[in-house]
């Protein structure tokens, strides 16, 4: 069994994952609400958090699983992209952990983790198929060939789609995680009201800059009264061109690629529209869409992992090498 | 009683083991690599980590992420081992290493934390003339210190760095890991902004 630890951004997490991919125990430990009146991750307030659930966490998994250290064969931990100080909580505690039993330690790449969210018990998909990884952090499209093996297909230049939500939630003076409460507002909207725009970029990248400012223009065109009785209709069309540049590139990947099959994991997989929009896309559950450590767990299996003592020195990294 | 302490909070990462106050071994290096120091600490005394009786580790004041990999280091062995630990401020480990000289950390922003924990300009520190500072803060503001009349022992001197040993030494009520918290003295940054 593999003992998962996740840490990079905003949420602490552990998992028990079997071999063959059975998750036995998911535990995350969520700091939306903290973060919540920044309208986004303070990188400080996130380590400050990691450091005091970090523990907790790992002995809830444990227990959950109805498990022991004994019957942990292997530590998996992210090991980035993400936020420094975060990692370095579920870095230095994954390190200590595996020295003390003389555990192999399995450094994890997160995008790799949401990526193995689907070969996990629940989501039967096999590659090669095209993967859309959107989240609040990283907009990517991935050619998967193989477990444990993929190549970038095309990014976001500037803000993750997730992003893309929670600033424009913060526009319409919705809560965050914007993802989750545009989402609920745009299922009383009218997606057509507004025609905001979709980026026409060459190649398979993203941008969502535009849409963003176009959405200011939008609500600042609009009086008070007005903008209370639009608020839904500005959601519904923000959604739906998000989803829109989201399901084109999809597509567009698909034919580049000659891969047939399409699979979307991340925070924004969550999102219903994106989820109508493409309709024979297979979806990462909801419980791993957002970050957690049985994806990184089930990464773990694929990667090689590090045996005592090559990882005591083990660093993170801010962003992909 | 075998105790591995170490302190991560400044920019040393500082460990030892320590037996019934026998110091067997003490290392520094870099928070990244403190696992390294720590397992070269235990082949040295030839002790397996099962062997641990507990643990005494740095709390700081000093940089956040620092204390931070002390603290989560902490956390994993007393985890893997169920091992009590116990939390030591970095500021008192100087002084008792330092015969009760004055610690004076390096807080960034031009500032220092001493004992209270406070966080300072070190032109304006309530010691009495003639006290000795000591600490990479009191080497990092020499000048400003010995302006103000208070004596800084040379670079070299060890006294200006944290040993673990004096963890293990001033270690007192152990406890779960879990709850040490540190000594951050600073609220994080947007909670500045807020106030
Ligand atoms: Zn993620």
């Amino acid at each position: 069994m593999i003992l998962g630890i996740e840490t990079s951004c905003d949420e602490t997490a552990a998992a028990l994952v079997t071999d063959s991919g059975e998750v036995r125990a998911s535990v995350i430990a969520s700091q939306a609400e903290l973060h919540a009146r920044y309208g986004g991750v303070v990188p400080e307030i996130a380590s400050r958090r990691h450091l005091e659930l970090v523990g907790p966490v790992a002995r809830e998994a444990l227990a959950a699983a109805g498990a022991s250290l004994e019957d942990v064969d292997a530590i998996a931990v992210t090991q980035g992209p993400g936020l420094v100080g975060a990692l370095l909580v579920g870095v230095s505690a994954a390190k200590a952990l595996a020295w003390s039993r003389k555990l192999p330690l399995v450094p994890v790449d997160h995008l790799d983790g949401h990526i193995a969210s689907l070969y996990l018990d629940a989501t039967p998909i096999e590659p090669p198929f095209v993967c859309l990884l959107a989240s609040g952090g990283h907009t990517q499209l991935r050619a998967v060939r193989g477990r444990g093996s993929s190549e970038l297909l095309g990014t976001t230049l500037d803000d993750a789609a997730g992003e893309a939500f929670d600033k424009g939630a913060r526009l319409l003076g919705l809560g965050y995680p914007g993802g989750a409460s545009i989402d609920r507002l745009a299922q009383e909207g009218d997606p057509t009201a507004f025609a905001f725009p979709v980026a026409k970029l060459a190649g398979l990248d993203f941008s969502f800059s535009g849409l963003k400012t176009a959405l200011l223009y939008a609500v600042k065109r609009l009086e008070e009264a007005e903008l209370d009785a639009r608020r839904a209709d500005l959601a519904a069309s923000y959604q739906h061109a998000i989803v829109t540049a989201l399901s084109r590139r999809v597509a567009d990947a698909a034919r580049k690629t000659g891969l047939d099959r399409v699979a979307v994991v991340g925070g924004v997989a969550a999102n219903s529209g994106l989820r109508e929009s493409l309709p024979d896309a297979v979806f990462a559950p909801l419980a791993y869409c957002t970050d957690n450590a049985a994806m990184i767990a089930s990464a773990a299996r694929f990667v090689e992992p590090l045996p005592y003592p090559r990882y005591l020195d083990l660093d993170v990294y801010a962003s992909r090498r | 009683m075998l105790t591995l302490a170490f302190d991560t909070a400044t920019a040393v990462a500082a460990s030892a083991l320590v037996d019934d106050g026998e110091v067997l071994g003490e290392r520094f290096s870099r928070a990244v690599t403190l696992l390294e120091d720590i397992d070269a600490l235990l082949r040295q005394a030839g002790a397996h980590p099962s062997d641990l009786d507990r643990l005494a580790v740095g709390i700081g004041p000093g940089s956040f992420t620092g204390t931070r990999i002390g603290l989560a280091v902490a956390r994993g062995l007393a985890l893997a081992r169920d091992l009590p630990a116990a939390g030591v401020s970095t500021l008192a480990a100087l002084a008792a290493g330092a015969d009760r000289a004055a610690p004076v950390i390096d807080a960034r922003r031009g500032e220092v934390f001493v004992a209270g924990p406070f966080a300072m300009k070190p032109d304006a520190l309530p010691f009495e003339p003639g006290t000795t500072c000591v600490g990479d803060g009191a080497l990092l503001y020499r000048d400003l210190l010995e302006a103000s009349g208070l004596v800084v022992p040379p670079d070299e001197d060890e006294r200006h760095r944290v040993r673990a040993r004096f963890h293990a030494l001033l270690a007192r009520e152990f406890g779960p890991a879990d709850e040490i918290q540190p000594l951050y003295v600073r609220a994080p940054d947007a909670e500045q902004m807020k106030a």
